[in-house]
């Protein structure tokens, strides 16, 4: 097999060293801005990088569109999470939660509005923070991760108002039932909890592992991700890809896909997951699998859908994980192009 | 009456009537002279009006007259001859008045013609005078035009200005009262002092002129003083020798060794220089000899008739005895060729010293049509060194300098001018006869002061002193760490082939005390194969494997778990780090595609191999990251969570200690040692 030798640059000792670090880097999370046309990802060294998608979806794009606008070392430790309310980019990851604002972060030499860190448990070592999620109706943002409860923050005040404890081991993912209003979190510990947030107590507990229909014990009991749809639920990690009727607890389908993963959300009358494996996975909500889009990453950790109103143009899903390349796909049905660090 | 012919008068009167003829001449003569005169002062009396009157009444009167005679004659008759006669007496008297009127009319024309000719050659006089004085005046006209052009040659002399000639000149020249008001004055004055200027300054130039004969005799008797001070100068040096000797000064060497000196090329001659000085000021152990024949190197400047005469003779002679023989085009560009690659006879020799007694010798040669410099490296050790077999090309003549600065691989010709060259003859690239010619490096022309600058490529290069001084420190340092990692690698190698990690003392901190993963492989692998491995292609893609780099392949087990380490070693070890690409088998093929664990233990001895390097010059950077691995699987397959659908007891019970197992999206595992504490945390 003839394969085209990639031209080698004579590389000093700080090109090798770049080539490395991107080589191993991870995108773990992704934010849309509120305008819609600006993409922040966060990766494992702790950067944040803002892609312009306006400029990189316009028809005059070069390859530097493709690359940030700018990046910045937002955190010591990984970026597991981000999210953006309408002034606001929220990151997290080890321990700290820290807010940006949209407008000024394109300039370099940003520093961030606020650090705040909810109060752990444990001072031996620092728990990560692997999910945020935001409650429009309190103005409160909820961290869930390494010390495996759940902390609200209210986003105007600052202060930590309450502490949801219960799992046993630590929390992957969180998301928000509107309606009621609940938080669904998943753990470590292969249980699936839901919350009230006004009695602040834990309303129902699904443990996933414990039902044949999708448990797989060679992957472990992790729940990974969460998703949900007021009356429906799809969690997927160690266990099998499920949807679940929440109301009755039950696996309602079991999506067929071996490897576990790491992201799954609603779209349409949709079901769209990714994980390990390079491919977007598109499923009817029947079980079916509609399409498999394959990115550019070996493993993909997070997906985003950009529908911001005010940007429609820039209507994409981005997908990222194990690489330093963001996917964009314009079209469910293909990658158009990768944004890259 | 009669004929009157005078001696002014012109023969042209003309007569209209018969008259007697001359014989009456003589006397008429004189009584003409008195008639004469007074007829011509009758002339003026009379009136021509009335005389024109007259001689009208004349002709009338004749007409008549002849008219009645013709009258009478015609009747006849006897008194008709009477009346004729009178008649005829009365024409004659009329006839006498016409001769008398054409005499005076005669006489009047002759005065009129007279006076004409009078006044016209007084006309003609003046005439005559004006034209003379109009001449005169136009050549006086022309004299003073002249007068007034003319140059005085004193002009043509630049004299010195007024004020200055004022200032200068001693007063009995300048005379100033007489010459200020007086310009001719002023200019002969002038005029003065500049003969006297030119006199003094004529005697000066004389002295000057004579002095300076006397200094060239004076330098002649000093050159033929020095000239012979030479001689006995050898002799003291030659009488000194065994003094150095017993003093352990070699100058005498130095000095033979800058006589051959001068028979090197400019190159080699400008590194023989940067060298030796850079030897004396900043490094005893480097030593720099000349090698090669002196004689080799003087023949090459020998006049070419010499040689020329000789070739064509033995071509002559050639071509006699062997026609047939004639040397085939393959033959002929094989010498072309060989005469294009061409060395210097001479060569300079470099001795780098290490730390550890090893030395690196350097021989730099220098291409003379190719003008370029070559090097040949060879690097001896104080023990004699036991090869382990993976650790072959490591201190191998050809490869130990490759790529000393990035990208300097050695097998192109760095002077771009060749490539025409090598057309000529049919030489497609360098590469070819680097083994036996030496390579090329970049540094090496530096060094030399070559610079073949890719943006205007010069006509000549000439070798400059100080390009190879700005580079001849950095160049010794990297040559010196070279060599030396290159040894510490060789030992290292040694150990590895036997299953050893050898793990210095000082960097034992790293690793905790109990690792239970061992190394049982350790080989070379060739380039080709690496590129064909399956879970290198991100390596590959990323333009990191070269073919200047070399390649090995580890194998680190522990129980039924085999983990394969894909090792990129760049020459630029260790400030360049060595990539690890991993593949584990365990419960079936694990690599950086399909576990995030795989690429997180990749990551902590990529990424992070700046903890491993260790104490300066981190020749332990490869052993750490071999040790750090053999850490890794023994995490890696000691925190693997339990699979309780499957019977028995974990193969490998963990016995690190964790603070937790998992940590974020990716559920990594605890890789990163924490010392002195001893226990594994997550970065």
């Amino acid at each position: 097999m003839e394969r085209a030798l990639p031209l080698v640059v004579p590389l000093g000792q700080a090109e090798v060293f770049q080539a490395l670090q991107r080589l191993h880097m991870t995108i773990f999370s992704q934010s849309v801005s509120p305008c819609g046309k600006f993409l922040a990802a966060g990766n494992n060294y702790g950067q944040i990088a803002i892609f312009s998608l306006s400029a990189a979806l316009s028809s005059e794009a070069k390859e530097e569109s493709k690359k940030p606008v700018v990046t910045f070392q937002a955190h010591d430790g990984p970026v597991y999470s981000m999210v953006s309310t309408d002034r606001h980019l929220l990151s997290a990851g080890d321990g700290e939660v820290k807010a940006w604002l949209w407008a000024e972060m394109l300039k370099k030499g940003c520093k961030e509005l606020w650090c705040r860190q909810p109060p752990y448990r444990t001072s031996l070592e620092v728990p990560e923070i692997n999910a945020l999620l935001l409650v429009p109706k309190e103005n409160s943002l909820i961290l869930a991760g390494g010390d495996c409860q759940l902390h609200t923050m209210d986003l105007e005040t600052g202060t930590f108002t309450r502490v949801l404890r219960g799992h046993t081991d630590y929390i992957h993912c969180l998301a928000l039932r509107e309606r009621s209003p609940e938080v669904l979190s998943g753990g470590e510990d292969g249980a699936v909890r839901l919350w009230d947030l006004r009695t602040a107590k834990e309303v129902q507990t699904i443990e996933v592992y414990k039902h044949e229909e999708c448990s797989r014990p060679h992957n472990g009991r992790w729940i990974g991700c969460l998703a949900t749809d007021s009356d429906w639920m799809v969690c997927g990690g160690g266990p099998a890809l499920t949807l679940w009727h929440l109301r009755s607890s039950t696996p309602t389908t079991v999506f067929p896909m071996r490897a576990p993963q790491k992201h799954v959300t609603f779209y349409q009358d949709l079901i769209l997951s990714a994980g390990q494996g390079r491919c977007v996975n598109q499923w009817q909500l029947s079980g079916e699998l509609k399409a498999q889009v394959p990115g550019s990453s070996p493993g993909l950790l997070s997906l985003s859908l950009n529908q911001q109103p005010a940007a429609p143009e820039c209507k994409v899903l981005t997908a990222a994980g194990n690489s330093c390349r963001v996917d964009v796909f314009t079209n469910l049905g293909y990658r158009a192009f990768s944004l890259s660090f | 009456m009669s004929s009157e012919s005078s001696k002014k008068r012109k023969p042209k009167v003309i007569r209209s009537d018969g008259a007697p003829a001359e014989g009456k001449r003589n006397r008429s003569d004189t009584e003409q002279e008195g008639k004469y005169y007074s007829e011509e002062a009758e002339v003026d009396l009379r009136d021509p009006g009335r005389d024109y009157e007259l001689y009208k009444y004349t002709c009338q009167e004749l007409q008549r007259l002849m008219a009645e005679i013709q009258d009478l004659k015609s009747r006849g008759g006897k008194d008709v001859a009477i009346e004729i006669e009178e008649r005829r007496i009365q024409s004659c008297v009329h006839f006498m008045t016409l001769k008398k009127l054409n005499r005076l009319a005669h006489i009047r024309l002759k005065k009129g013609r007279d006076q004409t000719h009078e006044a016209k050659q007084k006309v003609d006089a003046y005439h005559l005078q004006l034209q003379n004085l109009l001449y005169e005046v136009m050549h006086l006209q022309k004299e003073i035009t002249k007068c007034l052009e003319f140059k005085s040659k004193h002009e043509e002399i630049d004299l010195v200005s007024l004020e200055e000639f004022y200032k200068e000149a001693p007063p009995d020249i300048s005379k100033a009262e007489v010459t200020m008001g007086d310009p001719h004055q002023q200019t002969l004055a002038r005029l003065d002092w500049e003969l006297e200027q030119r006199k003094r300054l004529a005697e000066k130039y004389r002295e000057c002129l004579s002095n300076k004969e006397k200094i060239l005799k004076e330098i002649e008797v000093k050159k033929e003083y020095l000239s012979s001070l030479q001689p006995r100068l050898n002799s003291i040096m030659q009488a000194s020798l065994p003094v150095q000797e017993y003093l352990f000064m070699p100058f005498d060497q130095a000095h033979k060794q800058y006589e051959t000196a001068r028979h090197l090329p400019p190159p080699l001659y400008v590194l023989f220089v940067q060298a030796t000085a850079y030897g004396q000021a900043c490094d005893k152990t480097l030593s720099v000899a000349i090698e090669g024949s002196v004689d080799e190197a003087k023949a090459l400047f020998k006049p070419p008739e010499d040689s020329q005469d000789d070739e064509s003779d033995s071509d002559a002679e050639e071509e006699q005895t062997t026609k047939r023989r004639r040397p085939t085009l393959g033959v002929q560009l094989d010498d072309k060729r060989k005469e294009m690659l061409k060395r210097h006879p001479l060569s300079v020799m470099l001795d780098l010293k290490c730390k550890d007694d090893s030395v690196l010798h350097l021989t730099f040669f220098y291409l003379m049509n190719l003008n370029i410099m070559t090097v040949k490296a060879k690097v001896t050790t104080a023990t004699e060194l036991i090869t382990p077999i993976s650790a072959g090309d490591l201190l191998s003549p050809d490869s130990v300098l490759s790529c000393l600065y990035p990208g300097d691989h050695g097998k192109k010709t760095p002077n771009p001018a060749n490539q025409y060259q090598f057309d000529k003859v049919g030489i497609l690239t360098l590469s070819d006869y680097v083994l036996e010619l030496g390579h090329p490096y970049l540094w090496v022309q530096k060094l030399g002061g070559l610079h073949f600058p890719k943006e205007q490529p010069q006509q000549t290069v000439i070798a400059d002193h100080s390009l190879s001084a700005s580079h001849m420190e950095t160049t010794m340092k990297l040559l010196k760490t070279r060599v030396q990692s290159r040894l510490a690698l060789h030992k290292q190698f040694a150990s590895l082939e036997h299953g050893i990690v050898p793990v210095t003392s000082d960097c034992q901190y790293l690793f905790p005390a109990k690792v239970v993963s061992r190394l049982v492989k350790w080989v070379t692998v060739a380039h080709e194969d690496y590129m064909e491995l399956h879970f290198t292609k991100d390596i590959v893609d990323a333009g990191l494997a070269g073919d200047t780099n070399l390649y090995y392949m580890a194998l680190i087990e522990r129980g039924t778990a085999k983990l394969q380490a894909a090792v990129v070693l760049n020459p630029g070890y260790s400030s360049i780090p060595p990539i690890f690409q991993l593949c584990l088998n365990w419960k079936g093929e694990k690599t950086n595609s399909n576990d995030d664990n795989i690429r997180a233990m990749e990551s902590e001895v990529n990424v992070c191999y700046k903890e491993l390097c260790g104490p300066w010059p981190s020749h332990q950077l490869l052993t750490n990251q071999l040790q750090r691995l053999c850490v890794l699987l023994d995490v890696y397959l000691e925190t693997e969570s339990h699979d309780d659908s499957v019977e028995g007891p974990k193969e490998f019970p963990q016995e690190k200690m964790c603070l937790r197992l998992f940590r974020g999206p990716s559920r990594m595992k605890p890789f990163k040692y924490n010392h002195p504490q001893g226990f594994f945390s997550h970065r």
